[in-house]
């Protein structure tokens, strides 16, 4: 998990990096700002269940996969 | 419509809102400046500013850009960004009127002190909603370096 928010947790920038796409990119295919994708992924913004969605179709996976509860880690 | 030209327009509406404000603060609290706009009409300038300013923003977002300019401009953290601000904006002014009422003086109250009292929650209400509208701006400034 990278740096995330408190309630939480999200795996964006790995994903992201693997699918070989900088913030900008992602950001012009999930139609949000750049600013938005960057603060996603430092755990500064937690996003709409809309935008989660449309950012885990530019990346071809599950929004589960991105983004998980914290208590799901002590699982 | 890019970020480096919302911050250009919020930038002069917020900064200009700011040096009125301020101007009419300090006058209103009998500091003296050394100097007094001799046109009055000028305190005008802030108003138009905004009205033609927030003209051009919605002509821009209904007519002049394209679906991926407003996606951009307008995103769900640029609304969550405003919202932080505008609650700052009412607890500020919030404060400020607590104090501006406790700095009147009772005792001797008339119309004019009342009336003097009006304008220094409005300058006060604007001093504060044009400090926030520069800081917003500031915001799409950086955007617009690093974006």
């Amino acid at each position: 998990m990278g740096k995330s928010h408190e309630k939480l947790l999200n795996n964006l920038e790995e994903f992201r990096k693997a699918a070989n796409l900088t913030q900008q990119e992602l950001s012009e295919s999930a139609e949000v700002s750049r600013k938005s994708i960057n603060a996603i992924e430092n755990g500064i913004y937690v996003p709409s269940t809309v935008l989660a969605l449309k950012i885990a179709r530019t990346l071809s996976c599950n929004v589960e996969e991105l983004f998980k509860l914290p208590e799901e880690n002590n699982i | 419509m890019t970020f480096f030209k919302r911050f250009l327009v919020l930038f002069t509406c917020g900064s200009v809102q700011v040096f009125f404000a301020t101007y009419l603060l300090l006058e209103l609290f009998g500091f003296g400046l050394g100097w007094h706009l001799a046109v009055h009409n000028i305190m005008f300038v802030p108003g138009v500013l905004v009205f033609f300013g927030s003209g051009y923003l919605t002509i821009s977002y209904y007519f002049l850009s394209d679906d991926a300019s407003n996606n951009a401009l307008y995103d769900e953290f640029t609304a969550l960004r405003y919202y932080k601000l505008a609650t700052a904006g009412y607890v500020i002014n919030g404060i400020g009127i607590f104090m501006l009422y406790s700095a009147q003086d009772w005792s001797s109250w008339s119309f004019e002190l009342a009336n003097n009292m009006i304008y220094q929650i409005a300058a006060f209400a604007w001093l504060t909603f044009g400090a926030l509208l520069v800081w917003f701006s500031v915001g799409d400034y950086r955007e617009s370096k690093s974006g």
